[in-house]
């Protein structure tokens, strides 16, 4: 049997034997990261079967939890660690051609370890350890969004780091209260012992926590960061961030809601501030005329969304989060890797400056235009299937507060279908320049969108690949005693 | 004076706490705000430390003799604390470095002044 800390130990040791390989050879450091995720990826697909039957809880250091700190890869974990790992592999195998300037083998090492973060968020049991890779990601992306040394990318960094800095300060403070309270960091023994705990006392330390790994999950009053960081970041990099970084974010959000706190009367705050996020989000980026802010908007649109569907809390409604969070990982992605060649050839972030780039880069857009309409939820796209499965848990519900919300969430959708629709107007139906040739996106970049592409098409064609995973994760996160029953025994 | 005396780890570790956040949230100069970031941390710090003190405590180290459990420490607070401080250090350093090139841009450490990136 696989263990699931190779998941971390393995990219954590090559990330930090990059700068050594560097010294001998140059090349080294860029093939090193597509190796560890590629490793990842196929360890948590052998995982992927035995946990669906029963969690795998992992010891460290050989004492039983509550003492140790221990990693639970469960369904929700190792469906993570997965997500990350593939879109990981395919972003480095893209990164590979795409980052020429700069101290090449720093970014590769910050890459690598910004996802050996994300993946031991998703795994781990202890609520410290947890805070220690949150910081791990955190630290690697304030270093990666400052990498291209513009202007603009150090001021978004400083932005970004200070928010960060305060979120993780105020998610430390939080975490002190809990122990304080219940003298254990593993998340099932806090868990248990909650319930005999006043719930006055409960208050603050939620809230701290909600609101230190709201920063990172950009929930609406938190977000100031993301636009200026995800759009001055190098396109690589903000499909990570876009795509992964956010969503671990709310994981770690969801994890703390549901598990350790089983708190079932905040979950309506959270429902209305997802929507607010949404509409917020979508209407920024209507209103955008850079691409890449325009795609960081419609991030923090989609975090609302999945807000809103896991704040349903019901077995559907979870289930539509988790897809909605796979959808808009593999959509995201496509979108930001696409438009970084785009950007390339065109020399402008100008959505006017894409004009008859569809006859210019057929591929690269066809791929943009795949991404685009999986995001707004056209069938037979991904996408769909998602938005599909969040109506349905949000009609299900039969209160009548669901249905006004996500009445609103689809008039956010309009919103978002007009300026996606407006971005492929302008790719192919604009612009009577004579034909400039074709200038395509190397085959390296080209392989990872396609990859996308036709995981987003099949994936939207026959869902079932992917729901019978979502809907042990659902259960796993909505059923806290099975989880605490089975890591403490 | 007894509420002073039981709470006065606390007291200081959230006064430094609100010193932080104060600085951090109303000054102009980002290294004003990078140390307000320091204080911040070093609250946060302290008020774990004072989760897992006892009055008149000591290091829980079982092989020295004449010293019963009692009046030991929780060290698992100590060890949180280690790690945050190496935490710290590493986002600290990194803010300070991020101001060095800011400042080769701009010309300038005004926060107020920095504003090409906005909603």
């Amino acid at each position: 049997m696989v263990n699931p800390v190779l998941l971390i130990a393995v990219p954590l040791g090559l990330a930090f034997a990059i700068p050594l390989f560097a010294l001998f050879w140059k090349d080294a450091a860029k093939y090193i990261p597509p190796v560890a995720l590629g490793f990842n990826l196929v360890v948590s697909l052998l995982l992927l079967p035995k946990v669906l039957e029963n969690p795998i809880i992992v010891s460290v250091g050989g004492w039983q939890p509550p003492f140790s700190i221990n990693l639970v890869a469960g369904p929700v974990g190792v469906l993570f660690s997965t997500i990350i790992a593939l879109v990981g592999l395919l972003v480095s195998i893209y990164a590979l051609d795409y980052i020429k300037e700069g101290a090449t083998e720093k970014y590769h090492m910050l890459y690598l370890l910004l996802l050996t973060g994300a993946t031991g968020v998703v795994l781990t049991g202890d609520i410290f350890n947890l805070f220690v890779f949150f910081e791990i990601l955190c630290i690697s992306s304030y270093a990666l969004v400052a990498y291209l040394r513009d202007k603009a990318g150090i001021e978004s960094a400083v932005k970004y780091l200070i928010q960060g800095a305060v979120g993780s300060s105020l998610l430390l403070i939080g975490i002190g209260l809990l122990y304080g309270q219940f003298g254990t960091l593993n998340m099932a023994d806090i868990a248990e012992k909650i319930a005999s705990a006043s719930p006055i006392s409960l208050f603050v330390p939620m809230v701290l926590l909600i609101t230190g790994l709201g920063v990172e999950a950009a929930i609406f009053p938190l977000n100031a960061w993301l636009p200026d960081a995800h759009s001055s970041a190098p396109s690589s990099i903000s499909a990570v961030l876009s795509g992964i970084a956010i969503e671990v974010g709310l994981y770690a959000v969801v994890r703390v809601i549901f598990t350790i706190f089983g708190a079932s009367s905040i979950l309506l705050f959270l429902a209305l501030l997802g929507i607010l996020t949404l509409l917020v989000g979508e209407m920024c980026a209507f209103s955008q005329n850079n691409i890449k802010r325009m795609l960081a908007y419609s991030s923090i649109g989609q975090i609302g969304l999945i807000l809103f569907a896991l704040a349903i809390a019901t077995s559907y409604g979870v289930t539509g989060g988790l897809f909605q969070m796979v959808s808009h990982t593999l959509s995201k992605a496509l979108l930001f890797l696409a438009a970084g060649y785009m950007i390339y050839r065109a020399g402008s972030l100008d959505i006017s400056a894409l004009e008859g780039m569809g006859r210019k880069m057929p591929l690269t857009c066809l791929a943009f235009t795949i991404g685009a309409f999986s995001l707004v939820g056209l069938p037979p796209f991904v996408g769909f299937a998602s938005k599909f499965l969040i109506v349905r848990a949000a009609l299900a519900t039969k209160e009548t507060l669901f249905v006004v919300l996500i009445g609103l969430a689809l008039l956010g959708t309009v919103i978002e279908g007009a300026y996606f629709f407006r971005v492929v107007q302008v790719l192919y139906f604009k612009g009577e320049k004579p034909n400039p040739g074709r200038k395509e996106a190397p085959i390296i970049a080209l392989v990872p969108m396609i990859i996308l592409a036709v995981l987003i098409i099949v994936i939207g064609v026959y869902p079932r690949l992917i729901t019978g995973v979502l809907n042990s994760a659902a259960s796993e996160l909505l059923n806290r005693v099975e989880y605490i029953r089975s890591v403490l025994g | 004076m007894g509420f002073l005396n039981n709470y006065i780890y606390y007291i200081g570790a959230f006064g430094l706490i609100l010193i932080g956040l104060y600085t951090i949230l109303v000054k102009h100069n980002l290294i004003k705000v990078i140390v307000g970031l320091g204080i911040l941390d070093t609250g946060v710090n302290l008020f774990l430390i004072s989760v897992g003190y006892i009055t008149k405590g000591t290091a829980p180290i079982f092989s020295r003799p004449g010293i019963d459990s009692e009046h030991m420490v929780d060290p698992v607070p100590q060890a949180l604390v280690l790690t945050a401080i190496v935490i710290g250090v590493a986002v600290l350093a990194l803010a300070l470095s991020l101001a060095i090139r800011l400042y080769q841009h701009y010309g300038t450490l005004n926060l107020r002044k920095i504003r090409e990136q906005r909603w």
